[in-house]
């Protein structure tokens, strides 16, 4: 038998695609228009753009077809509810002509195949990928219909391609498996000019509610999470956490506690103590054993994190201006209304965890990520290794909710690692997850809008405070560069047809540690602008629905909105009959290209407290590659959305967050879901995404529903407050 | 001691105390029973002991002992999953799916004893399994459904 030829891993001369120059031309800008004007230019560019992204389009680097003809596919984004790892498949498997079980879904590490320098973020997995894997997947096709063309003797248009075979189109039992034609077809040099794309009127898998591929593993309990990765000979770790916010470590005395029973290790560096052991107990015990000494600051309480969070009008960086909302709100007669939203924590439901194995020449590490390139980065440089020696391996995700951007459990498990020489598995407990890591900021938002004789909103201004978002995660100069927090801003424009606008956004400096969580500030600002909307509908006298109709804008976007509403209406039933004791609200948002908006239905608890029965939420994300995945995406934004808004604030009491578990930051239970009806609409060719959008408008939904009920307008999250983490009894 | 885990004897150490979840986890390699929050919060970890939904976070490991240990590794018979798997995939309900095990056993728990739930009775049976990616309405869909099969195909435990 002769050996198959060695397959030729390199780069196409197209080896790389950059999604979306936002960056790139607003730089260039920059140099003739000055820093607040460039601010501007970027905001406007950010409007509804896919955020740039760098990926390979060398089809040999996302797929290798196996002998029998299965096609694996190396997924760059990880999977953590988003459906991502099936929207994906279905994207591949629609340009490269195969069935839908031919193709088989695999994670990519740190390294690769497919490396991702972005993570799994931002709602933007479908979005940016869609047209790169369109293309390396027809290029692959075109490969094979070359070879095929070749071993048959006909000509390549000839062919045609369906469920993993070319065949000769007007002879169809004279075919070739792709499994057959793999080997000649990878060899092949990858051609400069891009395939031609399967037109959408033939799509069969994009737009299908396709299972997802992940499920069947887990509902056997069988997929493998960070928490669940297992390999021989591993062992345990545990780390001593401050005992309060931001304390550091001064001194540690390991004791005797190397001479317990089952500790490998003790691991004390210049700000790091832990323990390796035989078991997870033992490890925490010998950590809880540690003398440790910490440097301590003030203890810092709850007053000194919301207060300093609150915006003013002509403070912070414009980030959207239109008109002169200033000059027109001088003299007229203002509506001004303040909103304020809490701290939150993620609480996905697998805390961190991870196992790495540090070996001499190499680093493997499980870990349940959303950013697998930045966490092998992170290991590598608290180890003092290259980079390229480290191997990051995304399990699946138990949530991720922006926390997982970071994954310190994995630096933890990597030090503990190399000072036992075997692998070390670390898994937090609940209590360290939620005094640990990094938190959803409190924001204050100050609207003033008048209203034009005609009843339209003549200017409207917009003023956000907010903690750090995403700035945390970037280098200094870029955040200086912005200014404000492009994070904490996600949300805060006006998407409606009005002529003078001002919008800005104030970054406020927080002495707890603030970043990502699920939509940036997308929940906060929708929940601000949105009820403002609402306010500003009933004193102009006008539905809150035919307000915004009025208001949508006239491009497209403006239309997709109008479209979005009136279905939203039309589902409802909006003006029609409510059940005796319930009210409705109403309220939309666009965001990350997708458009969305949700009734909600509410009533008084005879407890005290708010009831929401129902939401009918419709959703344009352009075009859906997965309805089924998109309105279950939609049902749990609602669902987490809900449970923020009506529950969730986080507050720090002598220097801790005051939750350490459940009892005392309670969330959302099937108790308190509402049912919820989801319609999917298609607008175009072009996906968006749906990870975070739904989310958007759900706070203002039931607030300005509680408005219609019963005339209090609820200006601050938690609406059913009062939650201030008191300890459980 | 020995322990009978889905219909298979294991033998464990009885020292030092520890709790069911833990040794099934990091001692016998079944992960499907997950950790949530170690406090009885979340229901992530729910096993049966003799059919009913417990807690394994905070069962005691000998009061497993001499009892049948179900875990979501057991729930299937083999290839033929049980009618709340096939319900729950049918519906496509779990989302992330960490929550997913506790919230099956949980509802095979529930339709075992009361083959007909009402939609109260289901709220009820699950409102202390929290799924923090808001599959609720699903989940509720699931359950139902799951009645349904279990009744059709007479397998309900």
């Amino acid at each position: 038998m002769s050996q198959p030829p060695p397959r030729r891993w390199r780069l196409s001369r197209r080896g790389f695609l950059i999604g979306a120059g936002v960056v790139g031309g607003g730089l260039a800008l920059g140099v003739t228009l000055g820093l607040p004007a460039l601010r501007l230019a970027l905001a406007d560019a950010f409007e509804g753009a896919v955020p740039p992204t760098i990926v390979t389009t060398d089809p040999f680097l996302w797929f290798d077809i196996a002998p029998d003809g299965r096609v694996r596919l190396a997924v760059p984004k990880t999977e953590m509810g988003q459906g991502i790892h099936t929207a994906l498949a279905q994207i591949a498997a629609e340009e490269l002509e195969l069935a839908w079980e031919q193709i088989e879904v695999v994670q990519s590490s740190s390294l690769g195949p497919v490396a991702d320098n972005f993570g799994t973020n931002a709602s933007n997995s479908v979005s940016s990928l869609f047209a790169p894997l369109r293309e390396t997947a027809a290029t692959l096709r075109e490969l094979l219909r070359v070879e095929a063309a070749e071993r048959l003797g006909v000509a390549p248009a000839a062919l045609s391609a369906a469920a993993g075979s070319f065949f000769v189109t007007a002879e169809p039992q004279r075919r070739l498996s792709y499994g057959e034609l793999a080997t000649g077809a990878t060899a092949r040099e990858v051609p400069p000019e891009p395939p031609p794309l399967k037109p959408g009127a033939a799509w069969t898998l994009i737009g299908a509610s396709l299972p997802r591929v992940d499920l069947p593993a887990k509902i056997r309990g069988a997929a493998i999470y960070g928490y669940d990765a297992r390999v021989e000979g591993m062992l345990f770790g545990a780390v001593a956490r401050p005992p309060s916010l931001g304390a550091t470590l001064r001194r540690v005395a390991p004791g005797d506690v190397a001479a317990r029973p089952g500790v490998v290790a003790v691991v004390i560096e210049r700000d790091f103590a832990g323990v390796v052991a035989e078991s997870r107990a033992a490890a925490a015990a010998a950590v809880r054993a540690l003398d440790v000494e910490w440097i301590e600051k003030p203890p810092l309480q709850q007053e000194q994190i919301e207060a300093p969070v609150r915006a003013a009008p002509g403070r912070g960086v414009a980030v959207q201006r239109a008109g002169d909302a200033a000059a027109v709100l001088r003299g007229a007669r203002v509506i001004t209304a303040e909103y304020r939203t809490p701290m939150a924590a993620h609480a996905h439901l697998e805390p961190q965890a991870a196992l790495v194995d540090v070996r001499p020449d190499r680093v493997r590490a499980w870990v349940s990520t959303q950013y697998a390139a930045g966490t092998a980065q992170a290991i590598a440089r608290a180890l003092g290794r290259n980079p390229r020696s480290v191997e990051v391996i995304p399990t699946y995700l138990g949530g991720g909710f922006g926390r997982r951007m970071i994954s310190e459990v994995a630096i933890e498990a990597a030090r503990l690692s190399a000072a036992a020489g075997r692998p070390v598995h670390v898994g937090w407990s609940r209590a360290e997850e939620f005094q640990n890591g990094f938190v959803r900021p409190p924001t204050h938002h100050v609207l003033r809008a008048a209203l034009g004789p005609d009843g339209r909103i003549a200017a409207i201004e917009h003023s956000q405070a907010s903690g750090d978002v995403i700035f945390p995660f970037v280098p200094a100069p870029i955040g200086a560069f912005f200014g404000a927090d492009f994070g904490a801003w996600r949300g805060a424009r006006i998407t409606y047809a009005v002529p003078n606008i001002t919008v800005t956004s104030e970054r406020v400096p927080l002495p707890v540690p603030t970043g990502a969580w699920r939509g940036l500030g997308l929940l906060a600002n929708i929940f601000a602008i949105e009820s403002f909307i609402d306010e500003l509908a009933h004193a102009a006298g006008i539905d809150p629905l035919a307000f915004r109709i009025a208001h949508a804008g006239d491009d497209e976007r403006g239309r997709r909105l109008r479209a979005v509403l009136a279905e939203v209406a039309e589902r409802s039933g909006w003006g029609g009959p409510v059940p005796a004791g319930r009210a409705r609200g109403l309220a939309c948002a666009m965001d990350a290209g997708t458009v969305v908006a949700h009734v909600a239905e509410v009533s008084r608890k005879p407890e005290g407290g708010i009831c929401v029965h129902r939401v009918w939420a419709v959703v344009d994300p352009g075009l859906p590659i997965n309805p089924d995945g998109v309105a279950a995406q939609t049902e749990g934004n609602i669902c987490m959305g809900l449970s923020s808004v009506l529950f969730e604030r986080l507050s720090v009491r002598n220097g801790r967050f005051a939750a350490d578990n459940f009892g005392a930051y309670p969330l959302l239970s099937m108790r308190d879901a509402p049912a919820i009806e989801v319609t999917v609409l298609r607008s175009g060719d072009v996906p968006y995404g749906v990870g975070e959008p739904p989310m958007g408008p759900i706070g203002a939904a039931v607030a300005n529903a509680v408005f219609a009920l019963t005339g209090e307008r609820m200006r601050e999250l938690p609406l059913m407050g009062g939650n201030s983490n008191s300890p459980p009894p | 001691m020995n322990l009978t885990i889905n219909g298979r004897t294991y033998q464990v150490a009885d020292d030092p105390p520890r709790v069911l979840l833990w040794v099934l986890r990091d001692e016998l390699g079944l992960t499907g029973a997950k950790f949530g929050c170690g406090a009885g919060y979340c229901g992530a970890c729910t096993v049966h002991l003799d059919g009913v939904a417990v807690r394994s976070c905070q069962t005691p490991l000998r009061q497993a002992a001499g009892r049948a240990v179900t875990t979501i590794e057991g729930l299937a018979r083999g290839e033929a999953l049980h009618p709340v798997q096939r319900a729950f995939l049918e519906v496509q309900a779990p989302q992330c799916g960490w929550c997913m095990s506790g919230q099956m056993m949980t509802a095979a728990a529930l339709i075992a004893a009361n083959p007909n739930p009402s939609d109260e009775e289901i709220t009820a049976a699950l409102e202390r399994n929290l799924c923090r990616c808001g599959a609720y309405a699903r989940i509720r869909r699931a359950v139902a459904r799951a009645a349904v099969l279990a009744c059709g195909s007479g397998e309900a435990a």
